[in-house]
């Protein structure tokens, strides 16, 4: 329990930084909806004037874009983005940090098994991501409650918004196994965020060529807002892929991290 | 009883050797010294007793334990002090002592009386931030985080970098205190005078291999004796060869200077033939009996 809570001592400040950046921007994009949904026919020739493509690579749909669910998924995409910028910073440093900050020589000298670190650590992560979905949900959930026209399907957006929470668990784990794989992280920053746009182009890609296939690539396509929307359900084949993913991250993590040499700081 | 015991421990990385059948024990009570140059394999072997590194062949058990199998449990009773010590950005000194010891199962009251003693004794802040002190004073928070829990066996990898003297002296005689209450420490050291000041015992490491243990005592007295012949003439060279237990010989214009392991009738015999202005016999220090290892 040492180590978990002073992994949440450390991350501290850096989650709270997240949770207000999260918070203030959903109320303020959301606040533009009164604006948006007041004069729909003039908005809705606007958005028809582009292209397909662009509508598809910017995932508006013409036909839900002006409902508060449709205007809060529109912008759930780019949510998802930051959210798992944050997550794969997370996941990624919470364990090399200790390499790159030469510290795993204090702390695995420790009356501790490497199990109990990786498991301290991970439950702690695990617990500042959930803590920012709790503050994703309810800014995401009073904003459509003060800037609504009409009354929306709670269910929906419930699952909506907690698509969030997969999304960050899948960058999350994916972290920590770049944290194992690579010898030495510099900056965490210098692999996070390659890999999760990497990630979000092949979503946007995905999005053009419209191959039903191709989604497996990219947890930004496991979710489909439209989907959700309809059937008020996950797609449960992206949902156990994403659970594959995440486990075999973990699992693997576990193996290497309980074998791995720890060189001298030098 | 043996505290350390290790049996043809062996560890490569890749396949460039880090050590080789090391065989060491290390007995309760005892202060042993492990000296050799950098890259000899001191921290390699201490790194695999603590299990930041695992062994690739080989054995090895502290308090009678597998370091494999019962390494969280070993290192209850383990205080450790790498060379150079690194803590946690922005962390208070008394924040990452008590982080420290949170881990250990011992009382916490006890761990806080020893905190406050220790702090007293090394003269060191508490309440500064670890980023601002001097290299000397991350050390000291080493030596607290090290010593707080009280262990049985105190492992130090070249520990003194960093300390003045004085301070130097106030941790030799901390060790000393340890030691006297039954304490084990292995102390591990490229400089001879520490190891000849604290230790009892001594192994000496070369490329990975231990190549001599032997008592401090025993490895200074009676092994050899440095000859420094003054003399009239050049002596030739030939005058020596033959002679068993000549190291280090070497021969200028008008003075001898070798290093003699053996008899000594021998050579004074030898000596007794040249033509001397002057001669003086010493006990080398073990810098030069370690020199000698390691050529």
């Amino acid at each position: 329990m040492n180590i978990f809570w002073q992994e949440l001592r450390f991350n501290r400040r850096t989650t709270i930084i997240w949770m207000v950046a999260f918070a203030f921007g959903i109320f303020s994009y959301m606040s533009l909806y009164t604006a948006f949904s007041h004069d729909v026919s003039q908005s809705m020739k606007l958005l028809q004037g582009f292209p397909p493509v662009v509508r598809a690579v910017l995932g508006i749909r013409i036909e839900s874009f002006f409902t508060v669910l449709g205007f809060f998924g529109y912008m759930l995409t780019y949510l998802w983005l930051i959210g798992s910028i944050q997550a794969m910073n997370l996941g990624t440093g919470i364990l090399s940090k200790e390499i790159s900050g030469k510290t795993a020589d204090f702390l695995l000298s420790k009356p501790i098994s490497r199990f109990k670190v990786l498991t301290s650590k991970l439950a702690a992560a695990l617990v500042i991501i959930i803590a920012t979905n709790i503050v994703f949900v309810t800014a995401s959930y009073f904003s459509a409650e003060v800037f609504k026209t009409k009354d929306f399907d709670v269910t929906v957006f419930a699952l909506t918004c907690l698509t969030m929470l997969f999304i960050q668990l899948f960058f999350l784990s994916l972290g920590f196994l770049i944290s194992v794989l690579v010898p030495k992280i510099k900056s965490v920053l210098a692999y996070s965020l390659p890999i999760v746009f990497g990630f979000f182009i092949i979503g946007m890609l995905d999005s053009v060529i419209g191959a039903e296939n191709a989604r497996y690539l990219t947890p930004f396509k496991y979710f489909d807002v439209g989907y959700i929307a309809l059937h008020s359900a996950y797609e449960w084949r992206f949902l156990l892929t994403e659970a594959l993913v995440v486990i075999v991250c973990v699992v693997v993590t576990y193996i290497i991290f309980t074998r791995r040499d720890i060189q001298a700081p030098v | 009883m043996n505290i350390i015991e290790t049996k043809k421990l062996t560890k490569y990385y890749g396949k460039s050797l880090g050590i080789e059948n090391v065989d060491l024990t290390v007995k309760e009570g005892e202060i042993f010294g492990f000296i050799g140059p950098n890259g000899a394999g001191k921290s390699t072997t201490i790194r695999t007793l603590l299990g930041l590194i695992h062994p690739t062949s080989g054995s090895a058990t502290i308090f009678g334990r597998d370091i494999t199998k019962f390494g969280p449990e070993i290192n209850e009773e383990i205080g450790y002090l790498p060379s150079e010590v690194f803590y946690y950005d922005g962390m208070k000194v008394i924040d990452l002592i008590k982080y420290s010891a949170n881990f250990y199962k011992k009382d916490s009251r006890v761990i806080s009386k020893r905190i406050k003693e220790l702090a007293v004794y090394l003269d060191l802040d508490l309440k500064k931030k670890i980023d601002d002190l001097s290299y000397g004073n991350k050390k000291k928070v080493g030596i607290i985080q090290g010593l707080l829990h009280e262990p049985k066996l105190i492992i130090l990898d070249e520990p003194t970098g960093g300390l003045d003297p004085l301070m130097q002296q106030r941790f030799f005689d901390l060790l000393r205190q340890e030691n006297k209450k039954g304490v084990t420490i292995l102390f591990s050291s490229h400089i001879l005078s520490e190891v000849q000041k604290l230790c009892d015992r001594v192994a000496i490491i070369k490329n990975g291999k231990i190549i001599r243990v032997d008592k401090i005592s025993s490895l200074a007295e009676n092994t050899h004796k440095r000859f420094k012949l003054e003399t009239a003439v050049r002596v030739d060279k030939s005058r020596f060869t033959g002679i068993r237990g000549i190291s280090d010989l070497v021969i200028t214009d008008n003075s001898v200077s070798f290093l003699f392991r053996g008899r000594i009738n021998e050579i004074t015999k030898i000596i007794a033939s040249l033509n001397l202005t002057n001669m003086l016999v010493e006990e080398p220090d073990l810098e030069e009996i370690f020199m000698h290892y390691y050529v």
